[in-house]
């Protein structure tokens, strides 16, 4: 499992300049388990740099080190170098009301929000106020105007029944339970416009019956299962759960829970732990951003089998039933297979001829992964850096939202040094710890899952097929010609709303204002009298793209302004951009507007879009800040467009 | 300095973010900036990890007294480092 193992391992390129000095570089190139006793000697050269001036440069490194395998001193020595960074969007604006004690675990989560560059401000809510705060006018909270609202409360904020309670009293409880809670959302809902994260109750004693809690209707254990469960039936569209049971469990309760620190301060677990847990509710802030990681690139040799292909060939690698290390391996690709399953896209980066690469997924039934699971499969004798960057061009993704797993530390070294972009897991050394290791990062959190997310990974591999077709073309229009691709019409509807709102909170890059709705909003612009909306849909003769594109219109003053344009990356340079410009000027000439005016607003991730509107033949009409007005005057425009390459299917 | 001292001074510098803090027996909560309830949490929290141990309830409520100093975590530390000498 070392680097010795494979001839690949040799880092034969030489690396980008490194921007600190050596040690610092090699600190942030390294896994974490080496990093510890490095700490100190890392932080008294960020020190020393930020002494000399370099304030930006001694943040931007801090934000590098910052990973979830941190012990909670070290994590916030690291926050405190932390510079405001003004290139990012604007700032989310977050509160976190407890229940117990948060003092703790804000700065954990702001820790990990700028690791993640997502700028928050957060406000704190008084210790056990989170009601108070809610439900009262010009409160602290209100006053903060809120738009995303963690509920850090546990177990003890839920009242417990009466032990000898009656099947229908047990019910009454519930059910006023829950509508303390879900008045408390609606509430946010109401008054702020706010999503609200909410915690789970788990457990945090010790069951008087034991094993018999959960057949006791009355038992504290069975009524907070009872209350998780109605609780999630209830929910609406603004509000997501963070699964507090899946921190304990993961943990274990005697880990999580530390009844010292509860007695003396109320926290509710193990300073030490508040760690995982302001990873984990930024890793679902980070979902509800559309920054969750898309793509997992897998190394091959000693990662998805034991041993190098090259040298042992298909029947000599370690893998499958038989062995507690083919077991660990086989692992692995069933995670992979069922994150595919999920919606998260497989690559394949290693290091090996081609063919012999491939050879295991093709002649070895008992693999777990098949090759059409992989949306981009490379193996070459090139660094991975390289190659990494010619993955996310033939998916048309960016590095950002890419996973790297390797068992070699210099390939990871190498990754984390080139691209630092690129969220690189340190692999343990044992196989069988893959796995789990690899889920600890929580990578893939989502808010929601649709139909489509299951397909998706079908379509980046289309696409994949798609761009190095396109690169043997000569005549661009005949290939596009030759897709027959055929898009879908519709306003925002009750049946594609919830994959509108996600496309909408998700897109960064072909986005070119990147307002973000919630499910409620998309609701009242669809019904609105002054907007009109229109989705795409696409699908050509390899695959179904399914909903793509997303347009959202306000007539003002007799012109119809865009106040939202955006589209999947997956579907660029197909002439989609043409055949919507084509819709807006339908549904601005059915409204009689006689202009089209569009805005681009800069974001650290929408530069692709920066001359859309220029292109599509709009005039530059203002600027301000990097942000550009355009305008088409629809009077002088011939009132047809020309053809498209998309046919428009008719309505039934 | 004795090596327990010398290890709470990292700590010190560490939990309450000052590299020049010269670590005294006679420190206390006023005289340390940073050492209100919430930086004492994460002076136990680090205190523990360094020494490898656990301290007891009432132990890191003592430590938090008026008129408690730095020179009383010593001792609680150097009793454990005698304790776990004489089970060895």
């Amino acid at each position: 499992m070392t680097a010795s193992f494979k001839p690949g391992a040799r880092v034969e390129q030489e690396p980008a300049e490194p921007l600190g000095s050596r040690s610092i570089e090699a600190y942030l190139e390294s896994d974490a388990p080496s990093r510890a006793s490095r700490f100190p000697e890392f932080q008294a050269e960020l020190r020393a740099i930020r002494d000399g001036g370099g304030c930006g440069a001694a943040s931007e490194f801090a934000r590098r080190a910052i990973t979830p395998k941190l012990d909670l001193t070290s994590l916030r020595s690291l926050l405190k170098f932390r510079a405001p960074d003004r290139s990012q969007d604007r700032a989310l604006r977050l509160a976190v009301l407890g229940g117990p004690t948060t003092a703790p675990l804000v700065p954990c989560m702001q820790a990990f929000l700028w690791a993640e560059r997502m700028e928050a401000e957060i406000y704190e809510g008084a210790y056990g106020l989170f009601r108070q705060e809610l439900l009262t006018a010009g409160s602290g909270l209100d006053r903060f105007g809120p738009e995303l609202i963690f509920l850090a409360t546990d177990r003890r904020d839920l009242a417990n029944p009466p032990v000898d309670a009656g099947p229908r009293q047990m019910e009454e409880f519930a059910r006023a339970e829950v509508a303390g809670w879900t008045g408390l959302w609606e509430r946010a809902r109401e008054r702020w416009n706010a999503t609200v994260i909410q915690n789970t109750f788990a457990d945090t004693g010790y069951p008087v019956f034991g094993h018999l809690a959960h057949r006791i209707a009355s038992s504290p254990e069975a009524y907070s299962a009872v209350v998780n469960r109605m609780l999630y039936e209830a929910a609406g569209p603004h509000v997501v759960f963070h699964d507090l049971r899946l921190l304990v469990h993961e943990a274990g309760a005697r880990q999580w829970f530390d009844p010292r620190f509860y007695v003396e301060a109320k926290l509710p677990c193990a300073p030490e732990c508040m760690v995982p847990y302001g990873y984990s509710v930024a890793s679902l802030v980070r979902a509800l951003r559309g920054r969750s990681k898309k793509v997992l690139t897998l190394d091959l040799d000693n990662t998805l089998w034991g041993g190098v292909i090259g040298d042992a060939g298909v029947d000599g690698i370690e893998m499958g039933e038989g062995s507690g290390l083919g077991e660990s391996f086989l692992a692995l690709q069933r995670y992979a297979k069922a994150l595919y399953d999920r919606g998260v896209v497989l690559a394949v980066c290693s290091k090996n001829d081609a063919s012999q690469a491939r050879a295991p997924f093709e002649k070895r039934p008992d693999m777990a992964l098949r090759l059409d699971q992989i949306s981009c499969f490379l193996a070459n004798w090139e660094d991975k850096p390289t190659n990494l960057r010619r993955i996310a061009e033939a998916l048309g993704l960016g590095l950002d939202s890419f996973v790297f797993v390797d068992d070699n530390p210099a390939e990871r070294a190498l990754v984390r040094r080139t691209l630092p972009e690129v969220a690189v897991p340190d692999l343990p050394e044992d196989p069988a710890e893959y796995v789990p290791t690899i889920a600890s990062y929580r990578y893939f959190e989502t808010v929601s899952f649709t139909q489509e997310d299951a397909m998706r990974s079908q379509y980046y591999k289309h696409n994949a097929a798609l761009r190095s077709l396109a690169a043997g073309a000569r005549d661009l229009n005949g290939f596009l010609d030759s897709l027959e691709m055929v898009a879908r019409v519709e306003p925002v509807t009750s049946a594609n709303r919830l994959r509108v709102t996600q496309l909408l909170n998700k897109t960064n890059q072909f986005n070119l204002t990147t307002r973000r709705y919630t499910e409620t909003e998309i609701q009242r612009i669809a019904e609105s009298r002054d907007w009109s909306t229109c989705t795409i849909s696409l699908r050509d003769r390899l695959g179904d793209h399914g909903l793509i594109s997303i347009l959202l219109f306000e007539e003002k003053d007799g012109e119809l302004e865009i106040d939202t344009w955006l589209m999947s990356c997956r579907v660029l340079q197909r002439g989609v951009e043409d055949f919507a410009l084509g819709e807006a000027v339908r549904i601005a000439r059915e409204r009689g507007c006689r202009a089209l005016v569009g805005r681009y607003l800069p974001t650290a991730r929408n530069e692709m879009v920066r001359e859309h509107y220029g292109r599509l033949g709009f005039e530059c009409t203002g600027q301000t800040d990097g942000a550009t007005t355009w305008r088409m005057d629809l009077a002088g425009r011939e009132s047809s467009f020309p053809s498209f390459r998309i046919r428009k299917e008719e309505p039934l | 300095m004795t090596d327990i001292r010398a290890r709470l001074q990292q700590v010190f510098r560490e939990v309450f973010d000052d590299p020049e803090l010269e670590f005294r027996d006679d420190l206390d909560a006023n005289s340390v900036e940073g050492w209100d309830s919430l930086g004492h949490i994460h002076l136990i929290v680090a205190t523990e990890r360094a020494f490898g141990i656990r301290l007891t309830t009432s132990e890191i409520a003592r430590l938090k007294q008026n008129g408690e100093t730095a020179g009383t975590l010593v001792r609680l530390i150097e009793r454990r480092a005698s304790a776990g000498a004489a089970k060895g």
